[in-house]
């Protein structure tokens, strides 16, 4: 009997095989672990994420919601509220506006990456929340130096464990639950700050932002704070992790960038469509939908499996290879439709400095564990530790 | 469903057959339609799916939202009167035969 539990160990280390069935077998697939449908072909997916009336975010769109957050921030909303937040806060995302941010995270890059010269094995983890953590910090305008209200690392490690759920009680655990409500005290003590003395920073402007004289109330401003950290920390350095482990499984790929840069924009959009860390995440029913035989109903909640869509032979040929030249136009490893990812700019602009920069100083890596630790999360992917030998 | 028709700069067209509720920005990337970027993933808010509609037939898509026409303030192309951006515009019978032509550049 085939079954589906996006809490299993099995899923968080390999969920390939399971969306393959899903997409042949079962397209429309209630899980009971679940408790929701999981829709996994790609024309599926993108159908429900053109769809929001019907397919609503409002509900919680993590797999495994947090406590008070759906409902007030962009990925917890739809429109006409969120296109009013969203309108408030994407300029600053914007690709030509992340320009500034160039050199600073150029800047960034070199120092977290020298680390690494002459050094023989290291855990890619280490560097890569380093680098993101240093990117949030500059391009959020979160206190840093002589201003800094906390270490690097407490931010780091309250990111990282808030999107995790617990495996046995396949829900938030009081440890994730603690880091969510430090992250968000955190979040409103750099909210003060900003407000008193406002600068030019994301923080600062859209806690001051205005369209017509509407502006964010404060929960708003602390929950979408809060979820930027997260996104960034997480989701950047999850994708991180994703793509520094392709380039150390798949050699030709790696030495083809290494030899050549400026195939890093195609090896990271391959890598977005390959393995994602974004893998899953859901919405709830508007009304009743029909589909592959299926009724789903009313206030049913629904799984996007993105990384299946990714995967999906219907779509994609030869799917299941790492293939750099591709070019995997309209994939969904930011989503899509209204929702799809603020950070798709700027992941790509720090994304592709930082490898190109750690390219300079380690251009050859490999695996050391063939089997690896997986973070438990039914929305998101990626290894907990990435040990690399040169 | 509606069959649009993407012409690119280049004088390629296509036509595809798009399921109703996709934006015109998906149906052209999941067919390979290489003229439409769509960076932003269909949230309005990169302008890198500058399309130019066919002005005869501007009347069948509902009007631009104040997000889309601020959006459209950005594209890197010419701005015409019948400038959209694909990922505004989702498809229905109402598009049937939509003629879409794409502009030489989207950045």
């Amino acid at each position: 009997m085939f079954s589906f539990d996006p809490y299993s160990p099995a899923v968080d280390a390999d969920p390939f095989p399971y969306y393959k069935h899903l997409r042949d077998v079962a397209p429309c697939f209630w899980s009971p672990e679940a408790q929701m449908w999981v829709l996994s072909r790609y024309t599926d997916i993108v159908t429900a994420l053109n769809d929001w009336e019907t397919y609503s975010s409002a509900s919680g769109n993590l797999m495994t919601e947090l406590p008070g957050r759906a409902g007030a921030t962009l990925g917890s909303s739809d429109p006409p509220k969120h296109d009013r937040m969203r309108a408030l806060i994407q300029h600053a995302f914007m690709k030509r506006n992340l320009l500034a941010l160039e050199e600073p995270i150029r800047a960034i890059a070199q120092q977290v990456f020298g680390q690494l010269k002459g050094v023989k094995q290291f855990d890619f983890k280490e560097v890569s929340s380093q680098f993101t953590v240093k990117v949030l910090m500059a391009a959020l305008g979160l206190p840093m130096g002589d201003e800094a209200i906390v270490d690097e690392q407490t931010v780091r490690d309250n990111a990282v464990l808030m999107v995790q759920s617990d495996a046995r009680t396949r829900a938030k655990g009081p440890e994730h639950i603690a880091a969510y409500n430090w992250m968000q005290e955190y979040a409103s003590k750099v909210i003060a700050m900003r407000k008193a003395e406002p600068r030019n920073d994301l923080i600062s402007n859209f806690a001051m932002a205005e369209i017509d004289g509407d502006r964010l109330d404060d929960r708003e401003v602390l929950l979408t704070t809060t979820t930027l950290i997260m996104a960034g920390v997480e989701s950047m350095g999850g994708f991180m992790m994703m793509f520094a482990y392709n380039l150390a499984t798949f050699d030709e790929a790696r030495k083809a960038v290494v030899a050549n840069p400026e195939l890093l924009p195609d090896a990271i959009e391959e890598s977005l469509r390959f393995n994602t860390s974004a893998q899953r995440f859901r919405r709830r029913l508007m009304k009743d939908v029909t589909l592959h035989g299926q009724t789903m109903k009313t206030g049913d909640f629904v799984c996007l499996a993105y990384g299946s869509g990714n995967r999906d032979e219907r779509q994609y040929p030869n799917p299941d290879a790492y293939d750099i030249s591709r070019k995997p136009r309209g994939h969904l490893g930011f989503g899509g439709g209204v929702h799809a990812c603020l950070g798709t700019a700027i992941a790509r602009l720090a994304v592709k400095i930082a490898f190109d920069e750690f390219h300079k100083v380690v251009p050859e890596y490999h695996r050391v564990a063939d089997q690896l630790p997986w973070m438990p999360s039914s929305t998101f992917r990626s290894p907990l530790v990435l040990e690399l030998a040169v | 469903m509606a069959n649009i028709t993407f012409v690119e700069a280049s004088g390629q067209s296509t036509t595809v057959n798009l399921a109703d509720g996709w934006s015109l920005m998906q149906g052209a990337t999941a067919n390979g339609i290489d003229g439409i970027l769509g960076e932003c993933g269909g949230s309005c808010a990169c302008a890198t799916c500058h399309c130019y509609v066919d002005e005869s037939r501007l009347g069948d898509l509902s009007p631009a939202s104040e997000g889309e026409l601020a959006m459209l303030e950005n594209v890197a192309a010419e701005r015409r009167p019948n400038s959209r951006l694909a990922c505004q515009i989702k498809a229905s019978a109402a598009l049937e035969g939509l003629l879409v032509h794409l502009p030489a550049t989207q950045e």
